[in-house]
């Protein structure tokens, strides 16, 4: 059992709520004997917005889901303005009021986004067929509110960038007009312009009276929008504070139990040799004109709003988009790969982003995962050396501090952040001269960034060249010796160490805008 | 019926383990009903049939673990075996018509690959089309009439060593090659690799194309093979040879454990489903049941399997 001591500087709930919407009262709740929740009280008014933090795995989504009645507590009591309530099913929760925006989206490509925004409840004309007039206009509205009023209602879904699914997501919570709203990580692949308007929604949502839950890992987001921060760490609730009475490192050492998760260290980097060179490299459709160089041992960020053209710039380099005009040169030498498989075998290997769609085998084991990209370099004549990658596995296990039962385990059972260790195990394993990350970080908790930014740096330290693709200003000032700025497809400019600030590098994203 | 699907779940774990003990039912059940089917004659002959299922069923099994499907094996089972035979006939060189018998397999491989890997094609369409069409060349060069076959291929197919069928020791020395190449090369981990996840293998390094042409072609060159065995069997390629075998193939592959969705299956398994087929096909006989039952019941044991793989699936994803 861990010893929180639980501390409390909010004080009384809002004035003029007496009331709370949600009272839980020592909700608890464990999976095949192990706890995950352990007696958690929480009280939610309406009109107010509570940021919900933590660490993967510290119990948020499981207590999200026993309040939307996804999952039953063992023990322990929820009241849903004053009447005791105990949901066996989403359906209940949604009945009685309950939205829950999922961090996965579920938008249904080959529909219209009207049709997805009433899916489940399209409104009928008399004769019984659907009333696509009323759908139609009242989605132009719906939209609208969640700051998504550019999307044309009739427009197929399946064409739209995951932010603007993301927010059609949210407008679909917001058609059912709730009492509690629950966000889980809504801005991940919102666009800054995108999560001010959708900002201003939750505001708007808020004053009305409506009970709103934010989850997010972005502690800034956290700070700026939320009026009480509740932190849960393994399963119990560590602090509640106020947003203008904290600040981002206390919550970080609320979350993790630890001090500040990473400090930029100035490291040595070989001027002189220039690991890998673009020049005038366009692919045609989304990069034009981009020329930057690499030096060996350098960690290089690679800034840009989405849709800015970072996948699109790793991709080129790592032989899954081809190359219209211009030169790359890696190690002073033409490198023009085709397909990954070119790049992985001339040193140039990725961690590529969405760790479930383009990282993890699924249903292989741990081991194997990592040893994908090492098969040929390790091979016999004949036969791949499965003997030499047990220890192989083994000392990256160590370095890297995957925690695991055993490598043969699937890599599915393993938590986000151990998981994504094990494909930064996989890239190392391959021996790179050039090392890509695309959001090598996404989605990881707070504890498990720590780890993988000690990788990165200590990577580096070892003489590899590093290009990080971030979307987050933070890490990129926590890891990079320099950053180099996309901003539509063109590079807006190269920070040096000493002149990058989060100003500037948003100035410079800005730049085509 | 809750109990009868989580019965049902828990079988699809063990698969191999399952399909064997649903072997030695059947054999039990078997040897009791029938006095013929302990008789070595009987035994040899299961052998015998399921090996040529067995030997295609390898490289579906591989084409299937990447996540494709080859529709076409029975129609590259009857041109194989045709275009080998009129070699023959027509040269008098057997080898020369036995290695363009393979080689036509292996051409049909490589164009499904092709279809799949270059046009992008689906492979179930790709193969569903190479399926007609190479049923129809072997009519046309025959004009839909049996040519006679012999020699090397009927030993292969119809001959003995040491009383053993030489098809069915064929079968035995290929599964064992084939189980080493795809737990211990670099290629045959790949095909694993790529049937769990394309995307992400791809931007690991394996090479999605090379390594999907390689399965289909080497697919098609077993389906050469198994027509050389079978009409080397029956002493003649009929055009028609081989009409409705990848229902056979995919149900060996399927009953033996191997996900339709791809990643997961052992060549072990293949061979036990191979096994079953062929023991579900002499039941049918030593019990005097109808030829056309046995049409059914190859239909529903492929829904069992894929229902088996399906509850299994959905285990995990819900």
């Amino acid at each position: 059992m861990p010893s929180n001591v639980i501390e409390n500087t909010t004080g009384a709930p809002r004035a003029g709520h007496a009331q709370p919407l949600v009272r839980a009262r020592a909700v608890a709740k464990a999976f095949s004997g192990n706890a995950v929740l352990h007696s958690v009280d929480l009280d939610l008014h309406p009109g107010e917005v509570v940021g919900l933090l933590g660490e993967n795995g510290a119990g948020k989504s499981t207590l999200m889901h026993i309040l939307s009645g996804g999952l039953t507590a063992d023990s322990g009591t929820i009241d849903l303005a004053g009447e005791p309530v105990r949901f066996g099913n989403v359906g209940d929760g949604i009945a009685a009021g309950i939205s829950f925006v999922h961090q996965e989206l579920s938008v249904v490509g080959a529909l219209s986004v009207a049709e997805n925004l009433y899916l489940g409840r399209f409104p009928r004309t008399p004769f019984g067929f659907v009333d696509k007039a009323l759908m139609r206009a009242s989605s132009k509205a719906l939209l609208e509110r969640v700051g998504a009023g550019a999307l044309d209602p009739e427009q197929e879904a399946g064409g739209l960038r995951a932010g603007e699914q993301q927010l059609i997501e949210i407008a679909k919570a917001a058609g059912r007009q709730p009492r509690l709203l629950i966000l889980d990580e809504p801005t991940s692949s919102l666009t800054p312009h995108e999560v001010e308007s959708f900002f201003s929604y939750v505001r708007n949502a808020r004053d009305a009276g409506t009970a709103i839950i934010f989850i997010t890992h972005r502690l800034e987001e956290a700070l700026g929008l939320c009026d009480r921060l509740v932190v849960l760490r393994n399963g119990a609730i560590v602090s509640e504070r106020r947003p203008a009475e904290t600040s981002r490192e206390q919550l970080i050492a609320d979350m993790t139990g630890k001090p500040a998760i990473y400090d930029y260290k100035p490291r040595t980097i070989d001027e002189k040799t220039v690991a890998l060179s673009l020049k005038n490299v366009s692919d045609g459709t989304h990069l034009e004109d981009i020329s930057l160089e690499v030096r060996r041992g350098e960690v290089l960020g690679l800034f840009g709003l989405v849709g800015a053209g970072r996948t699109e710039l790793l991709d080129v380099i790592h032989g899954v988009r081809s190359v219209k005009s211009g030169q790359l040169t890696l190690n002073q030498q033409h490198f023009a790969p085709r397909d990954p498989s070119e790049a992985v075998k001339s040193g140039v290997v990725l961690v590529p982003e969405g760790r479930k769609t383009a990282g993890i085998l699924p249903q292989h084991s741990v081991r194997d995962n990592a040893a994908i990209s090492s098969l040929r370099r390790f091979a016999g004549r004949f036969f791949s050396d499965r003997s030499g990658e047990a220890g192989r596995m083994a000392a990256f296990a160590k370095s890297l501090g995957i925690r695991m039962a055993s490598d043969t385990q699937p890599i599915s059972t393993l938590s986000g952040g151990n998981q994504q260790k094990v494909i930064f195990a996989r890239a190392l394993m391959a021996e790179p001269q050039l090392l890509l990350l695309d959001e090598p970080t996404h989605g990881v908790d707070v504890g498990a960034k720590a780890d993988l930014y000690t990788i990165i740096a200590q990577a580096a330290e070892r003489g590899l060249t590093v290009l990080m693709a971030s979307s987050e200003v933070p890490e990129i000032l926590a890891l990079c010796d320099r950053v180099a700025v996309l901003s539509k497809g063109r590079l807006a400019g190269i920070l040096e160490r000493a002149e990058m600030s989060e100003d500037r590098i948003l100035t410079l994203a800005f730049r085509e805008h | 019926m809750n109990t009868g699907l989580s019965t049902l779940k828990r079988l699809g774990r063990h698969r191999e383990a399952s399909v064997l003990l649903m072997l030695f039912v059947v054999a039990a059940y078997l040897s009791f009903a029938s006095e013929y089917f302990l008789a070595p004659r009987n035994l040899l002959n299961i052998g015998r049939q399921a090996s040529v299922v067995a030997i295609v069923a390898l490289g579906q099994a591989l084409v299937i673990i990447g996540r494709g499907i080859d529709l076409s094996v029975g129609s590259v089972i009857g041109l194989s075996a045709v275009v080998a035979a009129v070699v023959i006939r027509d040269t008098g060189l057997e080898s020369v018509g036995l290695i363009a018998g393979l080689l036509t397999g292996l051409g049909c491989g490589i164009v499904n690959g092709l279809l799949y890997t270059r046009l992008k094609i689906n492979p179930f369409i790709a193969t569903l089309g190479t399926l007609s069409v190479a049923r129809g060349i072997a009519l046309l060069m025959t004009g839909g009439i049996p040519v006679p076959m012999g020699g090397f291929a009927e030993f292969v197919g119809a001959g003995r060593i040491a009383g053993i069928p030489v098809s069915f020791l064929l079968m035995i020395v290929l599964a064992v090659v084939v189980h080493v190449f795809s737990v211990r090369t670099v290629r045959g981990r790949e095909i694993y690799a790529i049937g769990d996840n394309p995307k992400a293998s791809r931007l690991a390094g394996v090479d999605l194309k090379a390594t999907r042409l390689f399965i289909f072609a080497f697919c098609g060159l077993l389906a050469g093979l198994g027509g050389l065995i079978l009409s080397g069997n029956l002493a003649s390629a009929d055009p028609n040879l081989g009409v409705g075998y990848e229902l056979d193939v995919i149900a060996a592959v399927i009953l033996g454990g191997t996900a339709l969705s791809g990643g997961r299956g052992s060549i072990a398994g293949v061979v036990i489903g191979a096994l079953l087929m062929a023991l579900l096909n002499n039941a049918f006989v030593l019990l005097g049941i109808s030829a056309y039952w046995q049409v059914v019941t190859k239909g529903l044991v492929i829904i069992f399997a894929v229902a088996l793989d399906g509850l299994q699936r959905g285990s995990e994803d819900d």
